[in-house]
Formats: structure tokens, sequence, C-alpha cells
């Protein structure tokens, strides 16, 4: 790709005169921090995008893209930050979308089915053929797309942010099929924030900064603090510093919390803990484990079935989210597109969802458009969310600048107990330094932190105590989480390990 | 190599930002224009199909064209109409904003018109508050009926455009009833009430400028207050935000701590009210009585108005004058051409339908971005 630049339609400029390079046969890692440009580059590789000037490159020839249809027929498939199944179709199907094997008129069911195992077998990425995309976990639903863009031919493989959503243990699969690919001959192109997993799984790294190409080298001559360098263009500390907590009275109490689907399915199965003000309890576990339904539940998002979910000695349980809030509760919602952020709405509109009818930003029943600009020109200040206006929708924004958005409004709400499910998920690593700071600020500030996060070496650095589930239970709860090991955590995710229900209470 | 790598300049955001605003600028006029020229295209096509059926094509469209500013009278037509559709155009656009589909409009004015028929002719008034009042009554019942359906949606999850179209068919089969049987006077020849009394009538503008103005009245003036005040509760109230939160997305507006349910029922009310202050317009204002079908046809012709203002309560007098300009030189074109009223209908819904096709507009933006493009590069 050459000097491809790229203005979208509301003036922003993604892409800046870039010029980047793949070999064929490499696994070629694309990094660099929130709204640098990677998508944008990829979904014009992609034919999602037409670049404003620029050319692209295959194979020695020029070619032009203007379709998805068009880069599937050259041989170029792309697996996308949010995934884009259907959801009530099975895997089978939408692994054979778009290009269905026939009988007659209709969809061969059985040849898609047995497509799908071949590709499945070929490459190492276990999939149920027959089962609903909507009933399985995240890390299926990933292998899916991409065994969806080789059903098609790809060669070439674009995975953007492909571990923003994975466990360790998915992680690593993902990684050896990716190996196994590119034995296969294929090529494939990786964007991700962790840059331990760029220096597992690359040969060469790119680097973007600001819609611009940094440069490119070679893993061997790079190493993480490097690359955190070339990205964010500061040494930034990837290591977590936190001073002893200070820890206060119990802010958030939860005993014996039930918890069932609409179709009866038990989720949470009597969970108790303490949340204590001054401090960082982490939730470790395999998602799925009823960790968002636990966050759910507190955040008045649904209804318990029964136990006890107080504030402050205040009971909470039951309430709506407007109750919840007001009494002290902020949230970072797991998934930020559902319940996390308006996207036709303005990054100030976003902002303020939480306190628009409070002073300031409400006066004698008007709304103050310049407090409302006030905050978030602020916000945007405080929290380098890469925008030039405010009145912007907030749908374009990259990915993680969405997530800023969201971490700096629940932040910046003052609560008495702020629950973290994923804040750092698809988050560059200066941001993400930046928001395990706060997190540190609140917490020495008083603030009790419940910390959900897939990123085991998130949790366990930054946790106080941490709390293990499985299988919508409380496993274990570790007093002190410093000097654990992820492979002692790991057993107890898989269940494999319990603490007694004594050990338990006596942690709460 | 590392040390010429972290070379790239930091974000500017002035510079974005001013880049940002100057296509704001562009995109709006390109939207602009591109109406503009939906409309000139809708004409044309209007004109081939009347060259193709039409007998004196040229007649009939110069009275379609021309026909509402002819006559002084027609002119007053034109007000009156657009004073009525303009009102209705806000009260749609209220639920339409909180993506809630409530047809209910139609319904609404019909009650409304009942309501402040009764009491405008029943309870003797001094002026002034011969007006306010029976406003205020017709308000009070457009919002309960309004509210109905609100609730039911909101609580119950009732499809709002099911039970809106059955309320309003139970609504007007209450007023002919009623018409027939309680208001038209016994031994009256035709099937009307009384007139109301002379204290609640809005002064017809006849009387103000001197010229035949027709019905038009005093009410065209509370429409610009209208305006603003609709404009006002949407964009700057908390109710309004409530209200574009939960249209852009109700789960975040629930998770963000929006009482969604109430918000929704009371959008629903909000419309219903303002729909009252429609069909207390054509008591007091238009026909100074209740005749059968009083507002018949006109709640769909109001969604068309705030749809063609993509809801936004600025644009709606734009749409209203616009459209009801449409529907009254389609009148007279069909009295002095003798056209039929399907040939006004179809030039109506080509206009509609290239207005509403924002895929248009989008696509006339993205070419002319890239012909822009290509001549930087160049
Ligand atoms: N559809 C769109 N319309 C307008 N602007 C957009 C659109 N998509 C992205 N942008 C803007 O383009 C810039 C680059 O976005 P892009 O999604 O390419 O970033 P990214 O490097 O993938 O970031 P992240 O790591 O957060 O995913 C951002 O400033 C973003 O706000
Ligand atoms: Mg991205």
């Amino acid at each position: 790709m050459r000097h491809i630049t790229k203005i979208y339609p509301n003036g922003v400029l993604a892409d800046n005169d870039v010029t980047f390079e793949v070999r064929a046969g490499e696994i070629h890692a694309l990094v660099g921090e929130n709204g640098a440009g990677k998508s944008t580059l990829m979904k014009i590789l992609y034919g999602m995008e037409r670049p404003t000037s620029g050319q692209i490159i295959l194979r020695g020839k020029p070619v032009t893209i203007h379709t998805p249809h068009e880069a599937i027929a050259l041989g170029i498939g792309m697996v996308h930050q949010n995934f884009m199944l259907v959801p009530s179709f099975t895997i089978a199907e939408n692994i054979v979308l778009g290009a269905e094997p026939l009988r007659g008129a209709f969809v061969d069911r059985r040849a898609a089915i047995a497509a799908t195992t071949r590709l499945a077998q070929e490459y190492g990425l276990s999939v149920d053929p027959e089962a609903v995309v909507d009933a399985v976990p995240v890390g299926m639903r990933q292998r899916v797309e991409i065994l969806k863009a080789l059903y098609r031919g790809a060669d070439v493989l674009i995975l953007d942010e492909p571990t923003a959503v994975l466990t360790p243990q998915e992680t690593h699969e993902l990684f050896a099929a990716i190996r196994q690919l590119v034995n296969a001959g294929k090529t494939v192109i990786f964007i991700s924030h962790k840059l331990r997993e760029v220096m597992e799984i690359s040969d060469r790294i790119s680097v973007m900064r600001d819609a611009r190409m940094v440069g490119t080298i070679d893993k061997r001559e790079a190493d993480e603090h490097l690359l955190a360098r070339m990205m964010v263009g500061r040494e930034v500390f990837l290591d977590i510093e936190k001073p002893p907590a200070q820890r206060g009275p119990v802010v958030l109490k939860v005993r014996d919390l039930e918890y069932a689907t609409e179709a009866g399915v038990e989720v949470l199965k009597h969970v108790s803990f303490n949340v204590y003000a001054g401090e960082i309890l982490g939730i470790a576990g395999v998602e799925g484990n009823g960790q968002t339904e636990l966050v759910e539940v507190i955040a008045g998002l649904r209804a318990p079935l029964g136990g006890v979910i107080e504030l402050d000695g205040k009971s909470i349980a039951g309430l709506t989210p407007r109750e919840v809030r007001r009494a002290g509760v902020a949230h970072i919602p797991e998934d930020r597109l559902t319940n996390g952020v308006a996207m036709t709405l303005s990054i100030q509109e976003n902002l303020i969802v939480d306190r628009y009818a409070r002073e300031p930003f409400t006066r004698g029943g008007l709304m103050r458009p310049a407090e409302i600009a006030r905050n978030s020109e602020a916000l945007i200040e405080q929290y380098a969310i890469r925008a030039p206006d405010g009145t912007l929708p907030v749908g374009s924004l990259s990915g993680g600048n969405m997530q800023k958005v969201v971490v700096a409004r629940e932040l910046s709400s003052r609560p008495k107990l702020l629950i973290a499910a994923q804040p750092t998920r698809g988050v560059d690593i200066g941001a993400t330094e930046f928001m395990h700071e706060q997190l540190i600020k609140a917490r020495n500030a008083g603030v009790a932190i419940l910390l959900v996060s897939a990123d085991l070496s998130e949790v366990m650095s930054l946790s106080d105590r941490l709390a293990v589930m499985h299988d919508g239970r409380i496993v274990a709860i570790f007093p002190d989480a410093r000097g654990l090991t992820e492979e002692e955590v790991g057993l107890y995710m898989l269940g494999t390990k319990t603490m007694t229900p004594a050990e338990i209470e006596r942690n709460w | 190599m590392q040390a010429t790598l972290p070379t790239a300049p930091a974000f500017d955001r002035a510079a974005e930002r001013a880049r940002v605003q100057q296509e704001r600028r562009r995109s709006a006029m390109i939207d602009f224009s591109v109406t503009l020229g939906t409309i000139a295209l809708a004409l044309l096509v209007g004109f081939l199909v009347m060259l193709i059926v039409g007998k004196d094509p040229l007649l009939a469209y110069s009275s379609l064209l021309s026909g509402p500013l002819s006559r002084s009278n027609r002119t007053g037509r034109w007000i009156e109409d657009a004073t009525t559709l303009i009102i209705l155009g806000l009260s749609v656009s209220i639920p339409f904003r909180a993506r809630q589909f409530s047809l209910g409009a139609q319904g609404q004015m019909f009650i409304a018109a009942m309501i402040a028929a009764v009491v405008a002719i029943y309870l003797p008034m001094p002026p002034v508050v011969a007006v306010l009042l029976p406003l205020a009554a017709a308000m009070v019942v457009g919002f309960l009926v309004g509210l109905l359906p609100g609730l039911m949606k909101a609580y119950l999850n009732a499809n709002e455009i099911v039970s809106t179209l059955m309320l309003n068919a139970v609504i007007v089969l209450l007023y002919d009833f009623l018409l027939t049987n309680v208001f038209t006077p016994p031994g009256s020849q035709s099937l009307r009430s009384e007139l109301i009394q002379p204290n609640s009538m809005l002064l017809r503008l006849t009387a103000i400028f001197g010229v035949n103005l027709g019905r038009a009245n005093l009410a065209v003036l509370f429409v610009a207050i209208l305006v603003i005040a609709v404009w006002a509760l949407l964009n700057r109230t908390p109710f309004g935000y409530e209200i574009r939160t939960i249209g852009a997305n109700e789960k975040f507006a629930r998770y963000g701590g929006i009482n969604t349910r109430r918000t929704i029922a009371l959008s629903f009310a909000i419309g219903g009210a303002i729909a009252a202050v429609a069909g207390a317009h054509l008591v007091l204002g238009v026909h100074q009585r209740l005749i059968p079908g009083i507002a018949a046809g006109l709640g769909f012709e109001g969604i068309v108005v705030a749809l063609l203002a993509r809801n936004n309560p600025l644009f709606i007098p734009i749409t209203g004058v616009f459209y009801s300009y449409l529907r009254v030189g389609g009148d007279i074109m069909e009295q002095e051409a003798a056209v039929g009223a399907e040939i006004v209908q179809v030039i109506q819904a080509v206009i509609i339908l290239l207005l509403t096709a924002q895929v248009l507009v989008d696509y006339v933006k993205a070419r002319s971005r890239r012909a822009r493009s290509v001549s930087c590069a160049a």
C-alpha cells in the first residue's frame, strides 16, 4: 500500500500518506495508539473504505479494491474488531454465507457442515458447525470469522484486534492456528495493543501514530519498550506500581446472590463477597462463568433472583439502574457498543448520560450547552480522547477512543463503588497505563473498585484482593493478589481447584 | 533507526477541528441543494406524467405552481393548511425522536376538536378565556389519549402502531356517532354542530388585513411560538435529552439511568397534547363548528411533514409550508384544469420518495468528495 491517505466524510484525517508493505508468508503486526488509523488502513485494503488518494499493489501489480467482494476475489480476508456474523444462523451457515454450496435452489446444509469440519480440522480451529452463533462463546465466534475468510479462499488474512476479547487460553490456541496458517503459505496481518503478544507472534512489526506510519522493524530488533516508545512517543511504564491499600469499611456487601436467565438456567449460585473502600477487588475467571451477570445484577440492569446486595449498608438489590447510580455506583460496561455509548449522539451528550439533569448541566429546568461543552472539553483533554470536537457523534471515533469516552464519564462521576468490566479492552498501551493510574488514584482516594477483566495479567497486577469465579460460583478469594502466579489462578479458573467455603468466607 | 522513528507530529486538534467544521458546512450545503434539486426533479416527473395523460399540461402545471398565490383567498387557504400541518408535524416529531412510531395524531385531532367544540359551544366564557379554555381542555384530553398507547408500549410492550391505529378507529366512530346523535341540533338540514360562541372564534386574518384571506386566522402567529417551544423541549430540556437518547440507543439510556418507560410514555402523551392543538385550531380557527370528517386524512400528512424535516422542529415550518403549498396547488389544479386528484398525488408521492431517499444525498456527497480529491491530486 503506497502513500495511502484517507479523509472520512466528516473531515477526520485517518491515514496520512501511509506506506505499508507486507511480505508473502509473514506474520506482520500493526500496532499504534487508538485512532492512529490501523482499522481504517485495513478497511481500505479490504475494500470497505476507499482511499482519498494512494495506491495498492498486490503481488507486484497495482489493483483497485472497491468492495469486500473484490478483495475476497483477490484473496484478501478480514476479521473485524467488531464481529459481523448473523447471530441466528448456525456456524456452518455463517461460514458459507455469500458462497453457499447449492443443491438445486437450496443451500446444501450437509455440504456446508462438511466444508466447515474439513477447514476446521485443517487449521486446528475447532468449532461446532451446527451450533447457533448466538449461543457460542466469543472465542468460537472469532474462529468462525477466520474460517469464513479461509472458506472464501483468503491468502492474506487481516485480524483486527483478535485477542482483545479472548482469554489467555484462547489466545494461545489462536496463535497456534495462526502459525499453522502461515506454514500453509498464508500471510497474516495482526492488529493488537498487547505488545507481549506482538513480540510473541509476529515476524515484522509496523507502528502507526497520528495517522502516519512511523516505521517497520524486524521482531529481532524490537522489544516492548522500544515499541511502546514508537507508538506513544515517550517512555511508557508497563509495570503497575501502587502503594499498599488503605482498606476502609465495607462499601459493597454481596451475600448469597442468585440469578437465573429467563430460560431458568442458574448463572449465579450463592455468590458472596465484600468490596472495601480503598481497595480493588479483582474477579478473574474464564469468560462466561457468570461475571457479566454478576456485574449487571449489581448495576441494576438485571433483577436478582435472591440474595443481598448492600451499598454502605443500604440494600440496592432490584433497584433500577438510575437508583443504583444515585446510590453512588459507577459502571464501565463490558459491551460498550450496546450499553456504553449511543453512536449517533455527540461525544458531549454521551458524556453526561448519568448527570444531565443535575447542576451544572441543567438549571431551572433548562440544559446549559456551554456547561455541557465545557465538561466534554475537559474530559477530552484529560483522557486524551482523540477527537477534534465534542460535537462529533461517538460513532465516528475509533474503538479505543469510544472506550475512553465511557471510562471518562464513569470515573468522573465520583462514585463510592466503581464496577469496571474489561476497562481497558481495546485500549492502547498509553491509555491503558493512564486508566490503570486513574483506577489506582480512585482507589487511593477511597473508592471501592470491583474489577472484572479477561486479561489475567491485568487483574492480577491491578487488584489488591483477587476472587476467582467458576461456573457461577466464587471458588476462591485470595486476600493478597501479590505473589500469585497465573498458573495457580488458572487452576481455580478451570475449576480443578477450589477453596473450602470456610476459607472463602474468611476472606470475604 | 530508533532516533528517527518517533517523529510523527502530534495530533493537531485545532487544525482537525477547522477541517471538520469546514467539512460540515460543505455537507449542509450539499444537503440543501440536493433537496432543491429533488423538488425540481419531482416537478419535472409530474410534468411528464401530465404530458402523457393530461389535456392541457401547461395550464394544469401553472395552476399547480402558482395557484396558491393567484388569489388572496387561495393564499389564505395555504396559510390555514400550513398552520395545521406544521402543528401536526411538531406533534409527530416528538415520539418519532424517541423512535416510537405513534400514529395516533389522527384520532387525537378528532377528539380534541370535539372537546374544544363542546367547551366553546356550551360553556359561556369571557373573551380570551373563551379561546384558552377550550384549547386547554383539548390539550388535556389529547395528552391522555396519547398517554394510553404510550403506557401500553412502555409497560406492556404493546406494539404502538397497532394500538394507535385501533384507537384512531374507535375515536373516529365515536366522533361520527356523537356528531350525528348529539351535536347536530334537531331539525338541522345538514350534519353539523352549532357555531361556537363568538368569543371563542380566533380572529381571522381577513379582518386584520382587509383582504380576503379565507379562513386563515391568528393561530398562524401561535405556530412560531410552538416551533420554538418544541425545539427547546427537545434540545434544551432534560426531557428532550432523554427522548433523543432513547431514540439513539434505548439500552444505553437505561444503563445511564434514564427512566426509559416514563419517558417513552410521556413522549406519546406530549405528542398527543400538541396534536390536540391542531384539532382545536380546526374548530376555533377554521370551521368554527364540528363538521363530518373534520380532520380526515390530516394525521398522515403530519407524518410526511415531520419525516421530510427529519423530525427536526426547526425544519418543520419549512416542510409544512412547502407541503401545504403543494396540497392547495393540487386542489386548484384539480378545479381549474380538470386534472384528476390522482396526478396530484403522484407528484406528491414522487417528491416524498425522492426526498426521503437519504441514499441520494449520501451518493452526491461521496461523488463530490471524489471529484474534489481528484482535482486536489491533479
Ligand atoms: N466511519 C468513520 N467516520 C468518520 N471518522 C472515522 C470513521 N471511522 C474511524 N474514524 C476516525 O478515523 C480515525 C482512525 O480510526 P481507526 O478506527 O482507523 O483507528 P484505530 O487505529 O483502528 O484505533 P483503535 O485502536 O482504537 O481501534 C479516528 O480518529 C476515528 O475517529
Ligand atoms: Mg481499530
